[in-house]
């Protein structure tokens, strides 16, 4: 170190974030209501379907998930007034009555012996539309302007693809015949079919538009 | 998914065997066993490592603790699921401030744990899982339809009793050079502790506009605490089984008076119990 008075770059040579963003306050807003919607459905069952599994490793790993999400929704709540919803409860809604559909048959299973139609939906299906939203939703926002959302996503993000290992690694464990892989594999057509029309967790283009040329393709 | 989930609905793998707390209570072979306190009663009087049952003793009450954590993870999970999120003043709809079910998610991920700590610490006892029989009085309290009774009666009086349980083990563990079992009762403490204290502080927070409910609520509690107070199991004497722990009770919320109501309903329930023994030992013998 030379001079401490010498001026220095203020962002260092390795520091490459950039200013444009695609989401506005008000988009961002938006779509922060809607994940706090869907972590706080996601946590709510996943603390329900505990009571109602049979197999003990099945209900640990839920009641500690279940904390997981929980505290993504409470990230989300807490960001929602810095984005200037001073009202969290407005925006904390589905985006689409499809996804409140969908919710409804991911939630439904309660019996005892549906332990793989309870995983194949948290683990299978949300889990994943979750994990791509978010990663759009880091690849895409001001790296600068918006680094509080960016630090939310990247916790939650570690959270999600340690969640959804477990929950793969659980249902390989509980699939041994090919009846049950066919349950799990109607199950999750099902809902698949259901998020479809939905169009992702935060509606139609919750990962952008591939099919759009460049500028409309996140309009 | 149902909005309430009745107790002999509670799902488990074929270890476990359930046995009902009142049928195990009232069971006449209770006849042949002494006064609380006598150093020849087979799981009872203070837990130390020089009775002679002591190990066979602190395994029934590690697996006990173990099967009421499982239903504590249960019922905090339950109450993430039961109720909606809202301000609770609409007439015959059950809700909960968002903030009361983050702490209840909380409670599942600590319950979680503390059910793979009773599992080891159980292993390490030498326990094999449905070795002793699971009642199921703490889930049941976790069915109450009120929000608000749900948390008094499990986080203020079933966790409270956890407090005094592991207070004791761990003071057993101490005691029987166990470090293990020290090093693991000691972080289940402070969990607890927190527990208790959620259950505290949403119980005034609730109640703050409603001194009916709050009176119902300590009421149910009351009702808890004496079942578990049975037979003399939990109290001040020097030899009753689980001490109750005022010190970690005050870090939870509990003020001095009803730590001395609950060493009374304890002694209450201690002298009907020692009542209970002679009945049943003039019907056996004759
Ligand atoms: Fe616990
Ligand atoms: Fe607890």
């Amino acid at each position: 170190m030379a001079d401490s008075k010498k001026p220095r770059a203020p962002f260092a040579p390795w520091d490459r974030r950039e200013i444009p963003g695609i989401f506005s306050v008000e988009e961002s807003a938006r779509r922060v209501g809607h994940y706090k919607w869907i972590e706080m459905r996601l946590f709510e069952v996943l603390g329900g379907w505990v009571a109602t599994v049979p197999e003990l490793d099945v209900k640990l790993r839920l009641g500690t998930h279940c904390y997981h999400h929980a505290w993504h929704a409470e990230l989300w709540h807490k960001r929602l007034p810095e984005l200037r919803e001073m009202n969290p409860e407005r925006l904390t809604a589905p985006p689409n009555d499809e996804l409140v559909a969908f919710v409804e048959a991911m939630t439904e299973p309660e019996a005892a012996d549906l332990t793989i139609e309870k995983i194949v939906g948290a683990y299978r299906v949300l889990i994943p539309a979750k994990i791509a939203a978010y990663t759009y939703h880091l690849n895409n926002t001001s790296t600068i302007t918006d680094a509080p959302t960016i630090r939310s996503l990247s916790f939650i993000l570690q959270d999600e693809m340690s969640d959804w290992r477990d929950g793969e690694m659980m249902l390989q464990s509980l699939i041994e015949t090919e009846d049950e892989l066919q349950r799990a594999i109607d199950h999750q057509a099902k809902l698949q079919r259901l998020l479809l029309a939905a169009g992702g967790i935060a509606g139609p283009g919750t990962i952008g538009d591939s099919y759009a040329n460049d500028q409309e393709a996140h309009a | 998914m149902r909005k309430s989930f009745p107790v002999e609905d509670l799902a488990r793998d074929a270890r476990f065997v359930r046995v009902p707390i009142m049928e195990r209570i009232t069971d006449p072979r209770n006849a042949f066993q002494e006064q609380a306190g006598s150093s020849s009663r087979r799981a009872a009087g203070r837990l130390t490592p020089e009775r002679p049952d002591a190990p066979d003793a602190a395994r029934a009450l590690m697996h006990g603790i173990f099967v009421g954590e499982i239903q504590a993870l249960e019922g905090a999970g339950r109450t993430c699921w039961d109720f909606e999120v809202g301000a609770g003043d609409e007439e015959g709809v059950p809700e909960v401030p968002f903030e009361l079910k983050l702490d209840m998610a909380r409670q599942c991920w600590d319950e979680a744990r503390h059910c793979e700590i009773s599992i080891k610490l159980s292993d390490h006892m030498g326990t094999e899982l449905g070795e002793f029989s699971e009642n199921t009085f703490l889930y049941e309290a976790a069915c109450n339809p009120d929000p608000v009774l749900r948390l008094t009666g499990v986080n203020r009086a079933l966790e409270g009793l956890a407090i005094d349980v592991f207070n004791t083990m761990r003071e057993f563990g101490e005691l029987a050079g166990d470090p293990i079992l020290e090093f693991c009762e000691d972080w289940m403490l402070a969990d607890e502790v927190t527990h208790v204290k959620m259950g505290s502080d949403w119980l005034r927070r609730l109640t703050v506009n409603d001194k009916d409910r709050q009176k119902r609520a300590l009421e149910f509690q009351r009702v808890v605490d004496k079942l578990f107070s049975l037979g003399g199991f939990r109290g001040e004497e020097e030899d009753s089984p689980v001490r109750l722990a005022r010190r970690f009770r005050e870090l939870a919320g509990f003020k001095e008076a009803e730590m001395d109501t609950l060493a009374e309903v304890a002694r209450e329930a201690r002298s009907e119990m020692e009542a209970q023994v002679a009945r049943n030992k003039i019907a056996v013998t004759g």
